[in-house]
């Protein structure tokens, strides 16, 4: 394999974990997308400009937030804090337009919704987990693996290079196979930003070896 | 409102999920110090710039072969102006 094949296929690798990463959060994405465009409006509102129907959409948008649970509590602070801050620019008009009103109207409306909003638990029906056999599906499942692997490493940790020892370390004691993954995806990465890398290396050859020489004799 | 580096962090994940990288991680830039002690944050962040780096060398790649075409090109044209004159 050429050095570019390398790279193309590490390209591949890494969009692929971004697209997941980024799926993961796709739903959170959407509240924060919402809350910015609140802020915006509301900024817009604080310099002067009418954006009486940019609220009005938002509303619109945005009012099934209230009967699902996808907003956390600091969302739900920050939303109230910015159509509070909305509101105070529209009672300074003394001539506020009925869009204008209407707006208002639906401020109280999100507030006192809010406000009166139970907590309820729901638990789903209990399912057998689905084999899943397709090798997409198997490899994002393995960076998500992998993902959570690395941020318990470098908990409290201040440098690549101890993350990857312990990696390394878990490879060889623990015989784990996320670790060996993790190791090898962390020397390349250091490799690319010039490190010396070859003690590494021999160290992750040793580690597969020894895994591999588990897996032959069980 | 929001800070500024958390608007740039949502910006930075829309601009991601549109497989915009350099723009992504420009925005990541702009969040990092906000989220210095997010681990979520630096994996992904960590990753985009990876990313960006790796593309950037096939981008060179991709130029460097062309220079050598040119080269090749300008190469030939002059022989044949040679046999021209």
């Amino acid at each position: 394999m050429s050095r570019t094949d390398t790279l193309k296929a590490l390209e591949i690798v890494l969009e692929s974990f971004l697209d997941r990463a980024v799926s993961l959060k796709e739903d959170r994405l959407k509240v924060l997308d919402g809350i910015n465009r609140l802020d915006d409006i509301a900024l817009g509102f604080s310099d002067g400009a009418d954006l009486t129907d940019e609220i009005g959409g938002w509303f619109a948008e945005h009012n099934r937030w209230l009967s699902e649970p996808v907003l956390r509590t600091g969302d739900q602070r920050r939303i109230g804090e910015i159509l509070d801050s909305i509101r105070t620019g529209l009672e300074t008009k003394q001539e506020p337009s009925p869009a204008q009103e209407k707006i208002g109207r639906e401020i109280e409306r999100w507030e006192e919704s809010r406000k009166g909003k139970k907590l309820i638990l729901k638990r789903g029906a209990e399912e057998t987990p689905v084999v899943e056999s397709d090798t997409i599906t198997l490899f994002s499942n393995e960076l998500t693996r992998l993902s959570g692997l690395f941020t318990d490493l470098s908990a409290n940790q201040k440098h690549l290079l101890s993350v990857l020892d312990d990696a390394l370390k878990s490879a060889v004691l623990q015989k784990n196979r996320e670790a060996l993954l993790l190791s090898g995806f962390i020397i390349y990465y250091l490799k690319q930003n010039r490190y010396m890398v070859e003690p590494y290396v021999r160290r992750l050859k040793e580690a597969e070896q020894l895994q591999q020489g588990e897996s032959h004799h069980a | 409102m929001l800070d500024a580096a958390e608007k740039a962090y949502c910006l930075a994940l829309q601009a991601l999920k549109r497989r915009e990288y350099r723009r992504a991680d420009k925005l990541f830039d702009q969040a990092a110090g906000f989220f210095a002690d997010n681990r979520e944050f630096r994996l992904v962040r960590e990753t985009t710039r990876l990313l960006v780096a790796v593309k950037e060398e096939l981008g060179s790649f991709e130029s460097d072969e062309s220079n050598e075409r040119t080269e090749l090109e300008e190469v030939l044209t002059y022989g044949e102006k040679d046999e021209l004159r």
